[in-house]
């Protein structure tokens, strides 16, 4: 038995070496491995989530990089911080830091230390290199707590490269308890714009980010009171600096203002999963039925291959769009709806292979040993297709991801589920193709040919190679 | 006996039809709510609920309701859509014509295109021309077919507004004949390049490794020490040895193109049957619904069919078993 396994290993490693040998395979499983890193590491590679984080820009802003076009240099790109892990600490007096957890989101609390009062300057450094932008959106959520006494302020700053500085926020001057309040800072905001000077109708972002340079934030925290007084503690939460550009990220963003990257970084997550689990029930299905079909023959088989003949020619397409209509839209029964319709090709391949290995001597050997068909089926069988089924695996995860693209851009896709499908039928419906949004139409469209094209390559060259080994045997 | 051949696949296509119709019953009748909603809108008069539901058998029990249907199917009689209230198969042919241009269009242009282009460019097998072709064909078939679509719309129909982006005619329509007719191709030319973009590939792939192999045989070698030219060899031999299976295939891939008539017709807002059932089922319309997913699905069957004949025909073997 071990010997078999062996010797089994050995032939896929044989594969596998000469798939490594083919250009086509190789290209193949880079563009797919590019692939399912950008699904694995999609909650990393973006901030945003696809179906709910909008107006982010400016409704169907272009991607950043198009600043290096000499047409857009002077737009203003989109700046998002979440500044909680990109404070730096510039000034701490008597105070100790610590991190808590609040309603499942991390905090930030400061304590002062010892009598009295204790002093913390957060700062953080950016660089800003576009046109002046028509609005920028500062948040702080924070909460202050001390014993009597003792009081707190905190205060908000920015520093141009000019050296010029805006007191964007003071808070009063707390005492005892100021309960959890998200202060937000609006550059549109009337009482700003008096505070610094500005008449009503001044564009504060524009004034404060008229320049290219270094930026500066800072945030002050303070706390004051008698030697005697006890501590106080200010908690900070997860602090956002923005500045909605007309340029935004790496694939720009639609209709509402939603990041296009954070749509294309989760559809690809949504289309391999769909792709290899629709991928895995039709392989299951069609082996099982392949390998009992040609094994066992007869009548299993005559009544096995007409339920084949009659479901390759049923109009996929349009009886998957009736049934949606009617199920409803949900993601779990267009994979149920897709694996359904792709298992018969497995079924006649595996069918056809099994006709042949059961003429075989050792099939025949172990039939006059006395095996059962079930353990011939599992044992002597199925071993020898698993290359073949592999094969068609990997042929039939695209055309998976293909039809459910294709249903979700019919707008028959499950509405809160992020896919390219998805994307592509917004873009249909809400004007990109007026706007010429190319950003927006373009990258799913090509990711789904590539990715295509990945597992085409992939699955020809696996199945080049078992043909020929199958040849030479 | 090619009789008995035809007869079983005739007989096959029919229990196919039947299982799809029989499919089509249970699901509406499975949803949760009041079957009789499924046909009769609660908007339709007093008077039109009656004949509806006399028609449909909707007071019946569920056999005699399933007979009804079948006799309605087969009849074409799908009641009357909730949407505009007219009857559904005037409808249906309303739009079928339109349907049968762009796939009759697109079809032969498929077919011609790719048979060709693999001819010619199998002939000129390893030249820098044919590696470009065979490299942008295995591109374009790797592509969605609705993004074929998209992709031309964007830059055909709104970066240079050169052809229209919408409908099957302009609005208002022009008077004259000619006029007419000009019109009419203006408002193909994107959604036939669509399909045939998308779908030559597979024929130019085919019948170019087909017919690469066929050249490597020693008939060719008799042809070309014969003195024949290339193009003769080509032709005459090569192709003609190629030809059977290229005949089925040009059959099997009909199906295909009447599902991607629908996406296509969807893209390009074309009045026709596939947009219908798409339409239709977005606003739940549901006896037109089942009517224009049972004509779509006749649609196959025959194509099918036709198929299995044409396999038959040229492939002596096949008649044979």
């Amino acid at each position: 038995m071990s010997k078999k396994k062996t010797r089994r290993r050995s032939a896929w490693r044989e594969v596998w070496s000469e798939f490594l040998r083919s250009p086509r395979g190789v290209f193949g499983l880079v563009l797919f491995l590019i692939f399912l890193f950008i699904g694995l590491a999609a909650s990393w590679l973006t901030p945003y989530d696809p179906v709910t984080d909008r107006s982010l820009a400016a409704a169907m802003a272009r991607p950043a990089w198009m600043r290096l076009f000499p047409k857009y240099k002077d737009a203003p790109v989109t700046v998002d911080v979440f500044l909680l892990r990109n404070w730096h600490v510039a000034e701490r007096e008597n105070v100790e830091i610590d991190w808590r957890e609040r309603e499942g989101a991390d905090v930030m609390v400061i304590t002062s230390t010892g009598e009295g009062g204790g002093r913390l300057v957060l700062e953080h450094k950016f660089e800003y290199d576009a046109g002046a932008p028509d609005v920028f959106i500062l948040e702080l959520p924070y909460a202050f707590s001390g014993a009597a006494g003792v009081t707190g302020q905190a205060r908000i700053t920015l520093e141009t490269p000019a050296g010029d500085t805006y007191r964007l926020f003071e808070s009063r001057v707390l005492r005892n308890e100021q309960r959890w309040t998200v202060q937000r800072v609006d550059s549109r905001d009337l009482q700003l714009k008096m505070r610094l000077g500005f008449q009503p109708f001044a564009n504060v972002a524009k004034e404060l980010f008229g320049e290219r340079g270094e930026y500066r934030l800072v945030a002050e925290f303070e706390m004051t009171g008698a030697s005697e007084a006890g501590t106080a503690t200010f908690t900070v939460g997860e602090s956002r600096f923005r500045i909605p550009g007309q340029l935004h990220g790496l694939l720009g963003t639609d209709h509402l203002g939603a990041d296009l990257w954070s749509q294309f970084v989760y559809g690809t997550r949504t289309s391999l999963l769909i792709g290899f689990i629709v991928a895995i029930i039709a392989v299951f299905v069609g082996t099982l039925v392949g390998i009992v079909s040609g094994y066992l023959g007869g009548w299993v088989d005559e009544l096995l291959m007409r339920i084949v003949d009659v479901m390759i020619s049923i109009p996929f397409l349009p009886i998957m769009i009736v049934v949606v209509a009617i199920v409803g839209q949900s993601i779990e029964a267009l994979v149920f709806l897709v694996a359904i319709f792709s298992w018969m090709s497995v079924a006649r391949l595996v069918r056809s292979q099994t006709l042949t290995l059961r003429e075989r001597t050792f099939v025949e050997a172990a039939r006059a040993a006395g095996a059962r068909p079930g353990y011939i089926m599992r044992a002597h069988i199925l071993p020898n297709v698993l290359g073949l089924v592999f094969a068609s695996l990997v042929l039939l995860i695209p055309s998976a991801i293909l039809t459910e693209a294709t249903m979700s851009f019919l707008g028959f896709g499950d509405p809160t589920v992020p896919t390219w499908g998805r994307m592509l039928q917004n873009a249909k419906s809400f004007g990109a193709f007026t706007a010429l949004a190319w950003w927006w139409i373009l990258p799913p469209g090509l990711a789904l040919t590539l990715l295509a094209l990945a597992f085409v390559f992939m699955g020809n060259t696996l199945d080049d190679i078992l043909n020929r080994r199958n040849g030479e045997r | 006996m090619p009789g008995a051949y035809v007869w079983r696949r005739l007989l096959y296509g029919l229990i196919t039809l039947f299982i799809i119709m029989t499919v089509n019953f249970v699901i509406f009748r499975i949803m949760p709510g009041d079957p009789i909603s499924l046909v009769i809108s609660p908007e339709f008069t007093p008077e039109m609920r009656q004949l509806l539901m006399k028609q449909f058998g909707l007071d019946q029990p569920l056999p005699t309701q399933y007979v009804l249907y079948l006799k309605n199917m087969l009849t074409f009689n799908f009641g009357r859509s909730f949407y505009d209230r007219q009857p559904v198969l005037d409808e249906l042919l309303d739009r079928l014509p339109n349907t049968l241009m762009l796939l009759g269009t697109a079809f032969v242009l498929n077919v011609f295109i790719g048979i060709t282009l693999g001819l010619q460019m199998a002939a000129k097998q390893g030249t820098r021309l044919e590696t470009a072709i065979t490299g942008i064909s295995l591109f374009l078939n790797a592509m969605p077919a609705f993004f074929v679509g998209l992709v031309l719309l964007l830059i055909f129909g709104y970066y240079w507004p050169i052809f229209p982006i919408r409908g099957t005619m302009s609005v208002p329509p022009p008077t004259e004949f000619w006029d007419i007719v000009v019109d009419r191709i203006h408002h193909l030319v994107l959604p036939v390049a669509a399909v045939v973009l998308s779908g030559y590939g597979s024929w130019y792939l085919y019948t170019r490794n087909n017919i690469v192999g066929a050249l490597t045989q020693d008939y060719i070698l008799t042809a070309r020490a014969k003195g024949l030219t290339n193009r003769e060899v080509l032709y005459r031999h090569a192709f003609r040895s190629v030809l059977p299976p290229i005949v089925t295939l040009v059959f099997l891939s009909l199906p295909g193109l009447i599902t991607g008539a629908v996406i296509t017709e969807q893209i390009f807002s074309l009045y026709g049957v596939g947009r219908y059932l798409i339409e239709a089922t977005l606003r739940h319309d549901y006896p037109v619904v089942q009517g224009a997913f049972f004509i779509i699905a006749l649609a196959v069957l025959i194509c099918n069919f036709l198929a299995d004949l044409v396999y038959g025909l040229v492939d002596p073997r096949i008649r044979l078993r």
